[in-house]
């Protein structure tokens, strides 16, 4: 609508001005399913968190029969085909797979900020260069690079998280550098730079609080994807050998689902509910956090 | 055009090279001597072998010479030797892509025209049953793990319901007669490609139905209107052919991410394609298959890239005139 | 003497805003006649393309509705007619050209191909036939060489060459009544004259009538036959188009008569020269209150003005004006 009669309607709220986190808490308590998905999410956490204390059931020791089906003995959730305690490896694999999420999240954040900044910020060969690289790894399979770089270095619980986050960070560095982009000749970054402030500063002190808000919320939903990422490869049989993790105990049970749909049900669900949860607070977290897309 | 084609087409160049600069440092700095790595350490080689590998790869020669060496192989199609299938890397690859691009293919496609149909049909009316399936689904989609949702499928439509078969990409006992085979294949392939559309169905209703509202809106479609085009021309004429810009866009972008999804959905259904083939590898622990596998669809994204390019070009003549 | 060619009676046009509906065109009644050209002027937000979308049927629903009134065009009630009967009202027997050239055309379609599918939906024409008339009347409204500029895409063209395409689209199917919102704001001004030229000459072929929305009392006074005042959703004055600039009655409209800058020899030293009126285009909020939406910037305002609309009053030929102070003068 051109020339539209909406564009003249004031519809300020005539609230006291209250701080940026306080309204961007306000906002986000409002949303229903952000706030359902913050519930789930401390679900999981305390689960995973405080649950070994309750449960101190080994996840990796044959405890009963192999196979035996949720409800028909102590053990709720059923024993996998070794005997293993399907809710011990829930509440001990949660442990592992929340920490490799998190962790390859991290540098994911790490790399893709620093890449999208420098590229966005000094534009020129540095671009060029910068974003042939993002390109580059935009163009290999992200799971099949990460599969190489595990199997080549083993798989330990640090090389899954590093390879994970060498492998994902392209998204974000693009994002990062659209921001600078729009950032980089606003007035006040001109200001900082008439007074003579280094690039340094310019950059981390200046700009990337001002690009924060999109940058968070890409975070948020990138600790969702590493925990798919980490499950994927745990699926293949690139997991730790000395911890349990979800995606490993639906790999190992994957070839006896004829004979306990349970042994893959249930960590499954583990990785779907916390996933959705993260979603859902990251959803929330942008709405609340970029108001102006609110409309759809 | 011809130019931005060429100039695309040199740039893939480069940018295989660079993967295979890649492949060649990992090789080099993983731990362990680089022969190892590449025999595998399933302890298939034996002490000749493992000599003649030796002076093939030019390990006494300076970095760079070797450097040359293994990108000169690469150029005379020589991928490497997988040990434990012993045969050359290029020839196990080329086996297994029939099975892989049939499977990656359709399931894109199926993505593609199903999401963009759920995702037009739910622009129409916002907040309808059908457009918070859309969102239900594609939350669902992104959420839970494509190999699980795979698991899941083969245990409620091949165990519970047996619909389906379980796993392969053909019976046995092959059918007789061409059309048997076809029909054969085509019901093995039901439940792999809805698995690998799962995330992408999902993806593309949501994006083609941000941007069918978004294109709803816009002046040319007020134009159309007021010429008196009935709602069918201006939806499916006016609306569409630029809502399915972003797709195709994005189709184009996540093609890389299809093929590690396809990695674990053939995994899943023994589906013989490549990523059964690094699946097989990781447990093998041949790494001249996965790096080969690695480079491999490397350039399959690359000519995907090309193509969707394309695509885009025939689609939207503003791209053409630049 | 015939009836009018078009017929807004009490139009009330809504929109939905925060749980609320308000009103963004209100009690709005006027004629067209056949072949005449009626300027409408007012402030942005005044609601006059509001008004034009509702005669054609294509006020944005949802957040907006027609909410009371009756729009008639050759006796046919638009508010009340059904989504096909409009497909054929449009483009046919009531078209409009928007604002903005360099978005309303469709970007993936030969501006041929928009142009003759106009001409194939309301005539049935082949695509021959079609794309031949699209050459035709692309040569009518200006656009040198038409048969190879039938084949280019907008982005190959200027603003005011596709402001042509628009007017050409607008008037393949000789409709009887041509809306013009604002068809020269994005343009040039050498532009925006040779547009207003190619509308007096179109005009004079086809004898369409023409709403012709503004906010140039310049391009109204050399335009139009009559002229329509419209302010904070309402109709305060109407009449003849040499009137209205010899003689403005409402306080709004002497006040934009005298923000037009005159061509002086000899300028005035004093920098205000430049008339303003003072104040601002009203919110809804303040829409929503009793009396005159005008008062908070009228210089001659009253306590009356406050408290309750005036009606409109009926002064020499034809001509009306919403105001208390030409009603005092009536009376």
């Amino acid at each position: 609508m051109t020339d539209s009669s909406l564009d003249n309607f004031s519809t300020e709220s005539m609230e006291k001005p209250t701080s940026p986190a306080r309204q961007t808490w306000k906002m986000f308590s409002s949303n229903q399913s952000a706030v359902a998905g913050l519930i789930l999410l401390a679900i999981v956490l305390i689960f995973s968190l405080v649950g070994p204390l309750v449960y101190p059931v080994a996840p990796t020791e044959m405890v009963w029969m192999p196979l035996t089906p949720p409800l028909e003995s102590d053990y709720l959730l059923g024993t996998d085909y070794l005997g293993r305690d399907i809710l011990a490896g829930l509440i001990n694999g949660g442990r592992i797979t929340i920490a490799i999420g998190a962790s390859a999240a991290l540098l994911t954040i790490v790399i893709g900020v620093t890449i999208g900044a420098l590229s966005g910020y000094y534009g020129g060969w540095v671009d060029n260069l910068l974003m042939r690289v993002t390109e580059f790894f935009q163009v290999l399979p992200n799971l099949l690079l990460a599969m190489v770089v595990v199997m080549l270095f083993s798989a330990t619980l640090t090389n899954i998280a590093i390879a994970i986050g060498i492998v994902s960070w392209t998204s974000t560095a693009r994002l990062t550098r659209a921001e600078f982009l729009r950032l980089r000749n606003m007035d006040y970054v001109r200001a900082e730079r008439s007074i003579g402030a280094k690039n340094r500063r310019i950059i981390w002190a200046v700009i990337l609080p001002n690009a924060a808000p999109p940058l968070i919320v890409s975070a948020a939903l990138s600790i969702g994807t590493a925990i798919l990422f980490e499950a994927g490869l745990a699926f293949l049989g690139l997991s730790d050998p000395n911890n349990m993790s979800w995606g490993r105990m639906i790999g190992d049970n994957r070839p006896y689902i004829l004979d306990s749909w349970w042994g893959v049900t249930f960590p499954g669900i583990a990785i779907f509910l916390t996933v959705l949860a993260i979603s859902l607070v990251g959803d929330g977290l942008n709405d609340a956090l970029n108001p102006k897309l609110r409309k759809r | 055009m011809v130019k931005s084609l060429s100039k695309r087409i040199g740039n893939a160049v480069i940018l295989l090279l660079a993967v295979l600069v890649l492949n060649f440092t990992l090789i080099h700095i993983a731990p362990g001597d680089p022969v190892e790595v590449l025999a595998g350490e399933m302890g298939g080689a034996t002490p000749e072998l493992l000599a003649e590998l030796h002076a093939d790869f030019g390990l006494d020669q300076p970095f760079h010479i070797q450097l040359f060496t293994y990108l000169g192989n690469v150029l005379h199609g020589n991928l490497g030797h997988s040990f434990y299938y012993d045969k050359p890397v290029t020839e196990l690859i080329l086996d297994r892509m029939g099975a892989t691009l049939l499977l990656v293919i359709t399931a894109l496609l199926f993505a593609l025209l199903v999401g963009t149909a759920l995702g037009v049909a739910s622009a129409q009316k916002r907040n309808s049953l059908l457009s918070n399936l859309v969102t239900i689904l594609s939350l669902a989609g992104f959420s839970a793990p494509v190999f699980w949702i795979g698991i899941m499928l083969i245990l409620l439509l091949s165990v519970a319901v047996p619909i389906f078969p379980i796993a392969g990409m053909a019976t046995a006992d092959e059918p007789e007669g061409t059309f048997a085979y076809i029909f054969d294949v085509a019901q093995h392939l039901v439940l792999p490609v809805l698995t690998l559309a799962s995330i992408y169905l999902a993806f593309y209703s949501r994006l083609s139905r941000a941007s069918m509202l978004e294109v709803l809106e816009s002046d040319y479609i007020r134009t159309a209107r007021a010429k008196g085009l009935s709602r069918f021309l201006v939806v499916y004429k006016h609306a569409l052919r630029n809502a399915v810009l972003p797709v195709v866009t994005f189709a184009g972008l996540q093609f890389a991410q299809v093929i590690s999804g396809a990695v674990l959905v053939e995994t899943v259904f023994a589906w013989p394609g490549l990523g059964t083939l690094a699946f097989e590898s990781i447990l093998r622990r041949d790494s001249p298959t996965l790096l080969g596998i690695l480079f491999f669809s490397a350039v399959l994204v690359l000519i995907v890239n090309i193509v969707v390019d394309i695509a885009y070009r025939v689609i939207d003549p503003r791209i053409s005139a630049k | 003497m015939q009836a009018p060619l078009l017929s807004v009676r009490d139009l009330e046009v809504s929109f939905q805003i925060g749980g609320e509906e308000v009103p963004v065109v209100r009690d709005l009644s006027f004629d067209v006649e056949y072949g005449e050209t009626l300027g409408i002027v007012g402030e942005s937000g005044c609601g006059k393309s509001m008004t034009a979308l509702a005669i054609m049927g294509l006020v944005p629903n949802p957040p907006g509705r027609i909410s009371k009134g009756n729009i008639l065009l050759e006796g046919v009630d638009i508010t009340k007619a059904s989504e096909k009967e409009l497909q054929s009202l449009r483009g046919n027997d009531v078209s409009m050209v928007f604002q903005e050239p360099m978005t309303s055309l469709n970007p993936v379609f030969t501006v041929g191909e928009q142009i003759a599918e106009t001409a194939r939906t309301h005539f049935g024409l082949s695509r021959k036939e079609a794309r031949n008339k699209a050459i035709e009347i692309l040569r009518l409204v200006g656009i040198p060489s038409p048969e190879k500029r039938v084949d280019d895409y907008p982005h190959q063209l200027s603003g005011g060459m596709r402001q042509r395409v628009m007017i050409a689209i607008s008037l393949i199917c000789e409709p009887k009544l041509l809306i013009a919102d604002e068809p020269t704001t994005a343009l040039d001004v050498t532009v925006q004259a040779q547009i207003f030229d190619l509308f007096r000459e179109l005009q004079e072929k086809t004898k369409t009538a023409i709403i012709l929305i503004t906010h140039d009392i310049g391009v109204v006074a050399e335009m139009a036959d009559r002229v329509m005042v419209m302010y904070a959703g309402r109709n305060i004055e109407n009449g003849p188009a040499t009137d209205f600039i010899r003689a403005p009655q409402h306080p709004y409209t002497r006040g934009l008569i005298s923000c037009i800058p005159t061509l002086q020899a000899d300028p005035p030293d004093d920098p205000d020269a430049l008339f303003e009126i003072p104040g601002v285009v009203p919110s809804a909020v303040e829409l929503a209150k009793p009396g005159c939406a005008f008062a908070p910037r009228c210089q001659n305002v009253m306590d009356r003005c406050r408290v309750e609309f005036p009606p409109s009053a009926q002064i020499e030929n034809n001509r009306s004006v919403s105001c208390w102070l030409a009603q005092e003068e009536t009376v």
